[in-house]
């Protein structure tokens, strides 16, 4: 589209030149800050001769510390899809009055400081004097409160929930978008031939935004794999390491100044990381070719 | 008959359904608020009431007088704003490339910076702190933006591709034919076209470096770069937390958040071409 239109001569030169000395600076910042310190880390792994790896899979609680990451990751990624698609359903029917005060609404765990969401949820979660724990009393859902934060039990769940709270606005504004573009026609001709709510979500909306799903159950799963903030603030990864994930391993052999194992974990995150990337770098492919 | 009283058992399940959400989704906030202006015996009082029994500035004024949260958040801005200023100086001229030029290198380099955004910063920590430290930047503001570019460049640049994109090169193939440079096409035209997208990136990098928490708690070791983040950890992470204050400081640095969302929603109502061309 650009090239094609004639330029003055003088300015061909430069212009030929250009779009890489744009780009430059970005790449080369992205560069220094993103591939010198991905290098730095393989490098520093191989050149420990594996000690590192060793130390990694010689932890006591190794095991418990990828079991804690895999169900962190598999709980916050179902439930932000379960709520923000619910959000998402309830914000696009037509009955609903004020629908854009409502989304502004509940986009407020999204737009907030992840520091200060974790914090407030460390105090709602409280076992003595927080609101939920009451709220659940004066129910009778529960006999006595529950231990959310200092169960080793539970604690993995109470912290999953916070990064759901967190993170289910973006699918609620995901599918949001990809609602709209289901044509109302096919919503009326399912009616017609008598299909139900359950019937209509199951064969029209759910095939109709499948990619959208993809996307976020992706975006979603890479958050998780690399969130540090809320558990930490939350719980520091206890107790006992009771809810300790990968990326508070990594910082807690930092602030130790372990930098083997820190490389170590680095790596470990890298290759899995590498994998989701593979798988991103896919979807995104056919956004790229769609949009150039 | 039936068909109403299905339809009034459907708008109820809406409402409820709306209702369950909102309560999920603003009970931590009111916690939030209503804790900031409990007294302290108010604060650990069982049962546990959600209303202050009487409402109290005090935590605000601790937050303020006696705490390291001024100053925190002041050095939050400063690096908010620098964090902001790089990124849209870096990701215009690296989002136009991508958006206007067809070359060789064009996929590639988009998937490089692409592939930036699933890079775990935890990955990233200790090598960008020694890079840090080398450059003798620790513990400044300076040091902690250039920190917060590995976030903002690769989302960043993104966005402003996708905004230059939508604005129809014919504007800018106007402006040349009318004599103009491509420089000046770019500054009389694209530019303002993409104002206020290119705002609302800012605005969106400002907000990265705002919530950013991993690499200033490493960067930032004294109140000189300490940010509003870090310096919220430590009102709670001593043996005797102060809920009032922590709550009282949370909703400090909520609010400049809600504003600025507020303000970028219109924004981006505004859309991106603004009507430039029609037809």
């Amino acid at each position: 589209m650009t090239t094609l239109t004639a330029p003055p001569p003088v300015r061909d030169r430069q212009r030929r030149a250009r779009p890489v000395v744009l780009i430059l600076p970005a790449a080369i910042l992205t560069a220094i800050l993103m591939v010198i310190p991905i290098v730095a880390t393989i490098v520093r792994v191989v050149a420990s001769g594996g000690t590192g790896l060793t130390e990694l899979f010689s932890l006591p609680n190794v095991g418990r510390v990828f079991l804690n990451t895999a169900g962190w990751t598999a709980g916050s990624v179902v439930g932000a899809i379960v709520i923000g698609y619910a959000g998402a359903l309830v914000l696009q029917s037509a009955r609903l009055r004020f629908a854009g005060l409502w989304r502004g609404l509940l986009m407020i765990p999204w737009i907030i400081p992840g520091v200060v969401g974790a914090t407030v949820w460390r105090w709602t979660l409280s076992t003595d004097y927080g609101i939920l724990n009451q709220a659940l009393l004066d129910l009778g859902l529960i006999g006595e409160p529950v231990r959310w934060l200092s169960n080793p039990d539970v604690v993995l769940w109470a912290v999953a929930l916070i990064q759901i709270w967190v993170t289910a606005p973006f699918v609620m504004l995901m599918v949001s978008a990809a609602l709209t573009s289901i044509p109302a026609e096919r919503f009326e001709a399912a009616r017609l031939d008598g299909a139900g709510g359950l019937a209509i979500l199951r064969h029209i909306i759910l095939p109709a935004i499948r990619t959208t799903t993809g996307i976020c159950v992706l975006t979603l799963a890479i958050w998780a794999l690399n969130s540090f903030t809320i558990i930490w603030v939350a719980t520091s990864g206890g107790p006992a390491g009771a809810s300790t994930i990968l990326p508070v391993l990594l910082y807690q052999a930092f602030q130790n100044g372990d930098q083997v194992l820190v490389s170590s974990v680095a790596l470990v995150q890298v290759i899995i990381g590498g994998v989701l990337a593979v798988l991103f770098a896919r979807t995104m492919r056919t956004d790229l070719e769609e949009q150039t | 008959m039936r068909r109403s009283l299905g339809r009034a058992s459907a708008g109820a399940g809406l409402w409820g359904t709306l209702a369950v959400l909102l309560v999920w989704s603003l009970a931590p906030i009111a916690v939030m608020i209503f804790t900031s202006f409990k007294k302290r015996a108010d604060i650990f009082a069982v049962p546990v009431r959600l209303l202050p029994e009487s409402w109290t500035l005090d935590n605000y004024r601790t937050v303020f007088t006696s705490s390291s949260m001024p100053h925190a958040l002041l050095n939050s801005v400063i690096i908010g704003l620098l964090v902001a200023i790089a990124t849209l100086v870096f990701c215009f001229s690296a989002g136009y490339a991508l958006a206007r030029f067809r070359f060789r290198a064009a996929r590639p380099l988009a998937l490089f910076i692409l592939l930036g955004q699933v890079v775990p910063l935890t990955v990233l920590l200790l090598p960008v702190y020694q890079i840090v430290v080398s450059l003798k930047l620790s513990d400044t503001t300076i040091g902690v933006a250039f920190a917060h570019l590995a976030i903002t460049v690769p989302l960043v640049t993104w966005m402003v591709r996708n905004q230059i994109a939508a604005i129809p090169y014919d504007l800018e193939e106007a402006a040349q034919i009318d004599g103009g440079s491509r420089f000046d096409a770019v500054s009389y035209i694209t530019l303002p076209v993409c104002a206020p997208g290119l705002a609302a990136a800012g605005m969106f990098a400002f907000l990265q470096s705002w919530h950013e928490f991993l690499f200033a708690s490493v960067l930032a070791t004294s109140t000189a770069s300490r940010t509003a983040p870090v310096a919220l950890t430590q009102f709670a992470s001593e043996f005797d937390v102060d809920w009032g204050a922590t709550m009282a400081a949370s909703v400090v640095l909520t609010v400049p958040i809600v504003i600025l969302f507020v303000v970028m929603q219109r924004y981006f109502v505004a859309g991106l071409t603004g009507g430039a061309v029609k037809g």
